[in-house]
């Protein structure tokens, strides 16, 4: 199969990774040709990240090999692997606001590239070298996300790049500005720079990728020629089996008004009012730092706001803080499993009685723990969570088993409102579909769930209503089995097209 | 099923980790009973052994109401502070009013104290040790002065007084058989706070605000009453170890007690409850405080020089302190 392999810049072989309770990456081989741009597709919680990272050198791995340009790299530092030639850039992108463009390209080198006057001419040349007019005495901070990319991938080519990652550069981007983008891909492609895309969006893989690997739960499932694979393919590779059962059927049980809510304002958030529905899923579309997760948390009161109301069953209910919205029969499963969902040090039984320790708890203070443990048990039986003991720590589990312990905190609370803030993101497909069915469940039962995530065609999927927001306000509403995905995606990038950003 | 053996096996390399954690100071505290002992015979006498168990009675509750602090992701300094000025108002107390009515305001004193220190942490929205230490350091110096502005800064001897004191002589070296009244006072308490932190709602709240206030503020637990809860014991037992102390020298000093905060973190920490929050029991600070006080007796037993004392406790902190973080890996 590899008969040109000196055509290979990269080539990895049989890399594995192990983290606590979970296999990342099990031996994965992947080569990328030289001038060539090739896609990686994959689910969230596939390996992609966790490949680049360990290319990149931020983590280190368990077992493998990678040849770059010819070389073996036994072990390498982000910073090594830039000056070998091999850059990345992150979604999240690596670069310091309060310097100037030319001083973020070559940030640490000035000396080399002649000091200041060097630094700005150098870099206007990388810049003109992509098409770029951005002022190299710009503040980056200043910059929209886009031109923050464009400064990104100059700063990849000061150091001769062979190699450059993009990791999911399209997930902020408008239409015209992804065309740039697509313009320097070329280009780059055509200095006989080597690209490794990363994205979600597979209209981009087949736009412009050569030849793509298809990753699931830390392998590789296949790499094929662009020509040589449909998208159907392509999807029922990702998720493992076909594409019709990926999402249980959408629950059907919306009835009349449940919840109201009335103008939210808070720093971020503009007068924001909807309504929620009985046995409804409602959910809520928008970019990362939209609002969403601002929005369902003025709800259940974890956050200080300015003065909203919430009506549940036309009566006014006060929620100053999450004790508050618990009695109102209001549930929050949270964004950040380990950071505000578990206490990871503590044992799974402690992890899930969390929310109900005053039904534990009799009049004179004390906790019943054989009742703890037999709530434990229940939800540990009725979710199926894998775990060894109720006396588990909470940490040694992996993540789809992590936030099953949460959501099984609130289910012993029977909510009227579940309110999901990425329920799934990180945990592998079996544990998604579950997570789906016990959404099913919850509305079957009466309740409502609301539903924030990052990935379209699960919100789409799942939900009876679809609301988009954009910079703190709900931009639409849409029936997702009405609504194309381009239009609901056109209103949760409303604020850009508006040019909010000078 | 992968994920399943992946967690047993960690839970017996921790189990067995837990256990050499324990071990290790029971081990220290074996050597050095042993080696003392050894080089001299006096260490292993009775008036020895009551002098350690006289130095146990008012330092071990201090520790025992600091572990519910650390353990709730705070500090506190300020009982060195609260210890002192516990023991100038029962003093004062007890000519005008009666030895009971003296002893409760004492104890109320102390608990006050430390219920100041939770306004304190609520009303200026600390959430870091950090914050909490300086608060606390702050307090410390304002309890302290207090007591000396009482006092004027003079000492009150308890013997000089016309009234009856014999209920703090009582305390101080009464016993019942073969044990110290001190000892069994300390009995009753550590049972107390042991089904206290293990058994109720209220040592649970503390213990998970350790371990992750966010996560426990969102399930609706209330981080408001456990703050307040584990710096009011803290007061009280740190009023509880203010009137011990007294009753044991029968002076009331604003300088008592001085110095007791450092050996209380130090006891805590190395018996092993986590300075980061979440982890640890009174039992581990018992045998902790036990490591403390037998490592200065030993010291002097073995005419260790006092400065050299002071740096050996440093030392320890600091080891402790390291092995802790060292764990969290």
């Amino acid at each position: 199969m590899n008969e040109n392999k000196p055509e290979n810049i990269l080539s990895v072989k049989n890399i594995s990774k192990n983290f606590p309770g979970v296999k990342a990456l099990d031996g994965v081989s992947i080569d990328v040709q030289r001038g060539t741009v090739h896609g990686i597709v994959g689910e969230n919680g596939a390996g992609k990240s966790t490949l680049m990272k360990i290319l990149s050198g931020v983590y280190t791995r368990n077992s493998g090999s990678i040849t770059f340009d010819s070389e073996d790299i036994k072990s390498t530092t982000p910073h090594k692997s830039m000056s070998m030639g091999l850059s990345i850039i992150y979604q999240e992108l690596n670069i310091v606001s309060t310097m100037t463009v030319g001083e973020n390209i070559f940030l640490g080198r000035f000396k080399e590239v002649g000091g200041m006057r060097g630094t700005h001419a150098k870099a206007k040349e990388l810049l003109d070298s992509i098409g770029s007019t951005i002022n190299t005495t710009t503040m980056v901070g200043d910059l929209s996300v886009s031109e923050k990319q464009m400064v990104e991938i100059a700063k990849a080519l000061s150091f001769d790049s062979k190699l450059i990652i993009m990791d999911e550069p399209s997930s902020s981007l408008t239409d015209d500005e992804m065309k740039d983008l697509v313009k320097i891909i070329h280009q780059l492609k055509k200095q006989g720079i080597s690209i490794i895309y990363i994205s979600h969006k597979l209209d981009e893989i087949f736009d412009f990728c050569d030849i793509v690997t298809v990753m699931r739960d830390g392998k590789v499932i296949d790499t094929k020629p662009i020509g040589e694979i449909t998208r159907s393919e392509m999807i029922t590779k990702m998720v493992g089996r076909s594409i019709e059962n990926e999402f249980p059927e959408r629950p059907r049980n919306v009835g009349e008004t449940l919840m109201e809510v009335r103008s939210i304002n808070t720093k971020k958030l503009k007068n924001v009012s909807f309504e929620l529905k009985k046995g409804e899923i409602l959910g809520l579309v928008g970019l990362v730092g939209a609002g969403r997760t601002e929005i369902v948390r003025a709800i259940f009161g974890a956050d200080r706001t300015f003065g909203h109301e919430i009506v549940i069953d036309g009566k006014v209910v006060k929620i100053k803080a999450p004790s508050d919205a618990k009695r109102a029969g209001i549930s929050l499963v949270p964004e950040d499993r380990k950071l505000e969902g578990l206490i990871l040090p503590f044992t799974v039984e402690s992890n899930i009685s969390l929310a109900s320790l005053d039904k534990l708890t009799s009049k004179m203070g004390f906790l019943n723990k054989s009742k703890e443990k037999t709530m434990a048990e229940k939800h540990i039986k009725s979710l199926g969570i894998k775990t060894p003991s109720t006396k588990t720590r909470v940490e040694s589990l992996s993540g789809g088993n992590q936030q099953k312990c949460v959501v099984g905190r609130w289910m012993e609370l029977e909510p009227r409102i579940l309110i999901m803030d990425e329920p799934t993101r990180g945990i592998d497909v079996g544990a998604k579909y579950e997570i789906y069915l016990l959404m099913k469940e919850i509305v079957k039962n009466g309740g409502s769930v609301i539903l924030i995530s990052s990935e379209l065609p699960e919100v789409l999927n799942m939900s009876n209503r679809v609301l988009t927001i954009c910079d703190g306000r709900i931009t639409g509403e849409f029936d997702p089995e009405k609504s194309s995905t381009h239009e609901i995606m056109e209103k949760a990038f409303e604020f850009i097209d508006k040019g909010t950003k000078s | 099923m992968s994920d399943l053996i992946l967690s047993q096996k960690s839970n017996i390399r921790e189990s067995i980790l837990d256990f050499s954690k324990e071990y290790i100071v029971l081990f220290a505290i074996a050597i050095l009973s042993i080696v003392t002992g050894i080089v001299e015979p006096k260490f292993l006498s009775v008036a020895n052994m009551t002098n350690i168990m006289r130095q146990f009675g008012p330092l071990i509750m201090v520790c025992l109401g600091m572990t519910f602090v650390i353990i709730g992701g705070f500090i506190d300094l300020s009982v060195s502070g609260t210890i002192p000025l516990v023991v100038v108002i029962t003093h004062s107390m007890i000519e005008p009013f009666g030895m009971v009515p003296a002893l409760i305001t004492g104890m109320i004193v102390g608990a006050i104290c430390g219920f100041i220190n939770s306004l304190l942490i609520l009303f200026s929205g600390a959430t870091t040790q950090a914050e909490a230490l300086f608060i606390t350091y702050g307090t410390m110096v304002v309890y302290g002065g207090l007591a000396l502005l009482y006092t004027g800064g003079v000492t009150h001897y308890m013997t000089y007084m016309e009234a009856d004191y014999s209920l703090f002589t009582v305390i101080g070296s009464g016993t019942v058989g073969v044990f110290s009244v001190t000892f069994l006072i300390f009995l009753v308490v550590v049972t107390a706070l042991y089904i206290f932190q293990s058994k109720t709602y209220l040592g649970r709240t503390i213990n998970l605000i350790g371990g992750n206030k966010t996560a426990a503020r969102l399930s609706g637990v209330s981080i408001k009453k456990g703050i307040i809860s584990m710096f009011t014991i803290n007061g009280f037992m740190a009023g509880l170890s203010g009137i011990i102390l007294f009753s044991r020298v029968t002076q009331a000093s604003p300088t008592l007690g001085r110095g007791y905060e450092t050996q209380a973190i130090l006891a805590v920490v190395v018996g092993g409850t986590s300075l980061l929050g979440g982890k640890g029991s009174v039992i581990r600070t018992v045998i902790g405080t036990l490591l403390v006080i037998l490592l200065g007796n030993c010291m002097n037993m073995l005419g260790v020089d006092v400065f050299m004392q002071n740096m050996m406790r440093g030392a320890i902190l600091v080891i402790a302190i390291w092995l802790d973080a060292k764990r969290q890996h």
